[in-house]
């Protein structure tokens, strides 16, 4: 029992608790959790936190993007665990029947998308586990397979002529889906460098899906995500990790090329809302290319580097320059994309989308172009 | 140890949004089913603690895109309304 001296003292040690950052990081996040998500969103807060603090999947200072506090690699098993829960449960309790039961495409689609995250999974316990020719060969053999059993799930038509012939030719339709798919993967996991851009893509994309279709496992990633990104931008003490890119990318992916397939989003839409992480995947591609170097290789040339270089400068937080550089890039690409979609500007299959991608496209060039005129050369960002 | 009781007590607390949402379905289709009523049981103050603002919008959107998916498939077996348990809830035909 607490004696009534002790009062005094336990309130003076929450006031002292309250000045340590940590600790008003903690209350923010389970304060917004609970706001958007109340008791669910704070027990699935609450598991990010006891996940974010165990030893496993830890990443030392500097070893992930633009990071340099020390941070957990284990955010898409979080994401993995909060979507499992909420789906077995309105599985076993209510009415709803999960895709994977209903359809075989969507058994299909999920089982391609557990081997990705078991794959990344593999990687954020025990770092160069597998090596990347290995990891890459894996995916090309799980996507291909996904794609050949599951002809439904390649587009016919994308609204580019050219593109839409060899699309309609059965094997080089499934080898060009397969080579995009194996490419927007690794886009995904090469974008992931700063806090809130994958999550915040994410989260855009999968609140389009759910507004579209209503279905309980884009509820569940949605939810999923919105807490992910709350703990992503607030803190920085967490990633997605190889599990949580993987995973989602291939999610991303599969529900993508199927609303496009189904004809409830033009190719142009996709293209848009996905634009960032395609397009820094293809200039980063060429830029090392160009530079004599590996194009899978890791460096300091993306956009979201050369835009935090810039922010650092001004806020004095290393977690909020890092924060802000994600949140302004996934706001103003995937955010864009749903404003538009929410205030109903565009209708998702119309091919004036693809403007919005030329335009979003355009904006990268000149913010890259921008930047690297401004910053001093770096050991490896150098466009030629 | 202590670790494992955190643990168990999130995941209890992700299952109090799951119970909501599965309750608010299958009530939601009882009620369709008996009086074809339509009554989303948006923004009761229970559904709000259990799954907050945003939540709330997320079960209404989920409960009614359900609804239409179960009647279109034509799943009667769900629809087909219970007695016992219409007269126990006090839903009246």
């Amino acid at each position: 029992m607490l004696g009534i001296d002790s009062f005094p003292r336990s309130i003076k040690q929450i006031q002292l608790l309250c000045l340590v950052p940590a600790a008003q990081k903690l209350a923010l996040m389970f304060l917004l959790a609970a706001v958007t998500y109340g008791v669910t969103g704070i027990g699935a807060m609450l598991l990010m936190t006891l996940l974010a603090n165990t030893h496993l999947g830890k990443d030392g200072a500097g070893k992930h993007g633009i990071s340099i506090a020390e941070s957990s690699r284990l955010g898409g098993v979080a994401i993995g665990i909060i979507v499992i829960v909420y789906i077995a449960g309105l599985s076993l309790m209510s009415p709803y029947t999960s895709g994977p039961e209903r359809d075989v495409t969507f058994l299909y689609l999920w089982s391609a998308v557990l081997f990705c995250c078991l794959l990344g999974l593999a990687e954020d316990v025990k770092p160069d586990f597998l090596t990347p020719k290995l990891r890459l060969g894996a995916k090309f053999a799980v996507l291909g397979a996904l794609f050949w059993l599951s002809p439904a799930l390649i587009p016919l038509t994308v609204g580019v002529p050219a593109v839409d012939f060899l699309l309609n030719l059965p094997v080089l339709g499934w080898v060009l889906v397969t080579v995009f798919a194996v490419g927007f993967i690794n886009a995904l996991n090469m974008a992931d460098g700063a806090n809130g851009l994958v999550p915040g893509i994410a989260l855009a994309s999968f609140a389009v899906f759910f507004m579209e279709y209503g279905r309980p496992m884009d509820g569940a990633l949605m939810f999923a995500c919105s807490i992910f990104f709350i703990f992503n931008v607030i803190s920085g003490w967490y990633f997605l990790g190889d599990t949580g890119s993987y995973g989602l990318g291939a999610i991303l992916l599969g529900y993508g090329l199927l609303g496009v397939a189904d004809g409830n989003f033009s190719a142009g839409f996709m293209a848009a809302l996905f634009c960032y992480p395609c397009v820094d995947f293809m200039v980063s591609v060429i830029r090392r290319f160009r530079a004599g170097r590996s194009p899978f290789a890791a460096d300091n040339g993306h956009l979201h580097n050369r835009l935090h270089q810039l922010i650092r400068l001004r806020v004095r937080s290393s977690v909020m320059a890092n924060s802000f550089t994600g949140v302004i890039i996934s706001v103003s690409t995937s955010g864009a994309v749903l404003l538009i979609y929410v205030v109903g500007l565009l209708p998702p299959d119309s091919d004036l989308w693809h403007i919005a991608f030329v335009v979003e496209c355009s904006i990268y060039l000149a913010s890259l172009k921008y930047l690297t005129s401004i910053q001093p050369k770096t050991q490896y960002a150098d466009v030629g | 140890m202590r670790v494992i009781l955190y643990f168990i007590a999130a995941i209890g607390l992700i299952w109090v949004g799951v119970l909501e949402s599965a309750s608010s379905s299958v009530e939601d289709f009882k009620r369709y089913s008996d009086a074809h009523v339509l009554d989303h049981g948006h923004g009761s103050i229970q559904r709000v603690l259990a799954v907050g603002l945003v939540g709330d919008l997320v079960v209404s959107k989920i409960i009614s895109d359900g609804r239409d998916t179960v009647i279109i498939e034509g799943n009667e077996e769900f629809s087909l309304p219970i007695p016992v348990l219409s007269e126990s809830a006090g839903i009246s035909r």
